[in-house]
């Protein structure tokens, strides 16, 4: 098994002590950091979201791999940053106001960072305001991620969804919405741009749009 | 014709039913946990028996809130130098019992059962403690120091039990614990038997071997894989039940007779603020018919999925169970 292999076999089992002292040595040997992140880090989170979409891995499955593939990547920035490399893209994340819910956030943002993409997690009860303050104070952040897990909070993303527009930065961000209670035609209601079922399709849908701002 | 009781009863033991049991008909609750100081602060704030905040204005629930200056556990490995209110020894006092007791013995036990009802449940207690995301986590890399937190809860637990028992004497209890999401649980099977099941059988024996008749258990979640589980702790009724991510219809014809299922009525599809009549009876016909409630009568109790005889918008619990006998007059 190679380098990468042994890499992205220790993201798929969570072991982030094997990782921190893999990536290193990836770097000692002459790995270029940028391929390190995609075959070692990101290759293997786009495995374990399929298979958690698919019902074979579980949340802390998820949530160990992210957590070992945040460790190589902090290990890596420093590199990517003086080879120049750029994240595919800035999103930033927040479950809406009034709503105290961040399991489904946290997921959804440590899949999307799995992705290659970086993100600011605005954290829970988050005002449209904020989300606004956010995508103004940060004209490289093209994608706006909301999540509600109550009947009581949904009207919040569109209320959100309105702010943006009413702030002229609809153009700026693609918007995606989920969470329990959410479904494709509420999004299609709204005027949200993307819904999706589960973190590791919103961990897909992210790196379609984010590229959609690349090409 | 029977009554409430007796008809859920034949319902669950596949007996006679004479007609559908109509979502919680059978049941009155009492809240049983006097020990938590239920004061909200100025903000709407209140803290629990283990040291827990929770924000309670302006939420459904009680939220705990887990930033780290309110968290009580921050750290699984050094639990034991976070989590040191630990609520032993304080259940067992008639007064605080007295107003509940009072509840339990107005209600007419020959037509409903005295529902006890206890929340948060096993495993919500340790993520109201350490909040969910390191919660999870934990259970990998510090499953040790959950076992020993998880022998505290059950010990505490069952004390809450004991007292329960003595003071209220159910003859029914809801227990809440939610152990998934609307697509998984929250962990595999086999991580749930390890840290979960030893607990909730201790517990649910407890309340069986005292009184209680009918054991609920509440998550409104998916829970297939999970069925055997709760068959082997004792659950008589997994209510919240969702009904296509389980695939209730199947669930009831293989499991019918060792457990029952109450849900299917989603309410995160129908407990909305622009709920309307029509909105309502789209909903309940839809579960009705997916469960082939025009024959059926045993193991399955149609249901909002919410886990408590409330609804979020006032009137839509009660429009629930009006479709619900409108429904089973329609099929006669």
């Amino acid at each position: 098994m190679s380098l990468l292999e042994d890499i992205s076999s220790a993201v798929l089992r969570g072991k982030r002590k094997e990782v921190k002292a893999l990536v290193p040595q990836a770097l000692e040997e002459g790995f270029e950091p940028q391929q390190i992140l995609n075959e070692g880090l990101i290759k293997p989170m786009g495995i374990i979201g399929d298979q958690f979409s698919a019902g074979e891995v579980f949340v802390p499955e998820m949530l160990v791999a992210a957590r070992a593939m945040s460790t190589g990547t902090d290990i890596l920035k420093p590199h990517l940053v003086e080879e120049g490399a750029e994240p595919l893209g800035k999103a930033c994340i927040g479950t809406v106001k009034g709503d105290m819910h961040d399991i489904g956030k946290n997921l959804v943002r440590m899949m999307i960072e799995g992705k290659g993409l970086e993100v600011e997690d605005l954290g829970v009860d988050v005002a449209p305001e904020q989300f606004v303050e956010y995508v103004k104070a940060n004209p490289d952040c093209h994608l706006v991620c909301m999540s509600a897990l109550l009947t009581t909070t949904m009207p919040e993303m569109a209320n959100t969804v309105k702010a943006i527009e009413e702030a002229g930065l609809r153009d700026q961000v693609k918007i995606m919405i989920g969470g329990a209670p959410v479904t494709p035609a509420y999004a299609e209601e709204i005027g949200a741009d993307s819904y999706t079922d589960d973190a590791g399709q919103a961990a897909n849908a992210a790196a379609e749009l984010a590229a959609s701002f690349k090409a | 014709m029977l009554t409430k009781k007796q008809n859920l009863l034949e319902c669950i033991r596949g007996g006679n039913p004479d007609r559908i049991v109509n979502q919680w008909e059978a049941f009155s609750r009492v809240i049983a946990n006097p020990v938590c100081d239920r004061t909200l602060d100025a903000d709407g704030r209140m803290v629990d028996e283990w040291g827990v905040w929770f924000q309670v204005a302006g939420q459904p629930g009680r939220m705990p809130m887990h930033d780290m200056e309110h968290r009580v556990i921050k750290d699984f490995d050094e639990w034991q130098d976070y989590l040191t209110t630990i609520p032993k020894g304080c259940w067992d006092n008639a007064a605080i019992w007295e107003p509940l007791q009072a509840q339990a013995e107005a209600i007419d036990k020959n037509e409903q059962f005295v529902m006890a009802t206890v929340f948060p449940g096993m495993f919500e207690r340790l993520h109201d403690l350490g909040e969910i995301t390191d919660t999870l986590m934990a259970l990998y890399d510090s499953p040790d120091e959950v076992h020993e937190i998880m022998k505290i809860i059950t010990e505490v637990e069952l004390e809450q039990a004991e007292a329960i028992c003595k003071y209220l004497k159910p003859d029914a209890l809801l227990h809440h614990d939610d152990w998934g999401t609307a697509k998984s649980t929250f962990m595999k099977p086999e991580m749930f038997e390890e840290f979960f099941l030893d607990g909730y059988k201790q517990v649910y024996k407890y309340y069986k071997d005292h009184g209680v008749e009918v054991l609920i258990h509440h998550s409104d979640t998916y829970g297939a894989t999970l069925v055997p589980y709760m068959i082997e702790m004792g659950v008589d009724i997994w209510q919240g039940c969702l009904l296509r991510p389980n695939e209730l219809n199947k669930l009831v014809d293989q499991y019918g007779g060792q457990i029952s299922f109450m849900g299917g009525i989603d309410s995160d599809a129908i407990d909305k603020p622009d709920w309307t009549p029509e909105s309502v009876k789209a909903g309940v016909y839809d579960a009705m018919d997916y469960m082939g409630m025009a024959d059926r009568r045993k193991f399955y109790i149609p249901c909002l999925t919410q886990g408590l005889n409330i609804s979020t918008f006032p009137g839509v619990l009660e429009e629930v169970s009006k479709c619900i006998s409108e429904y089973e007059e329609e099929h006669k």
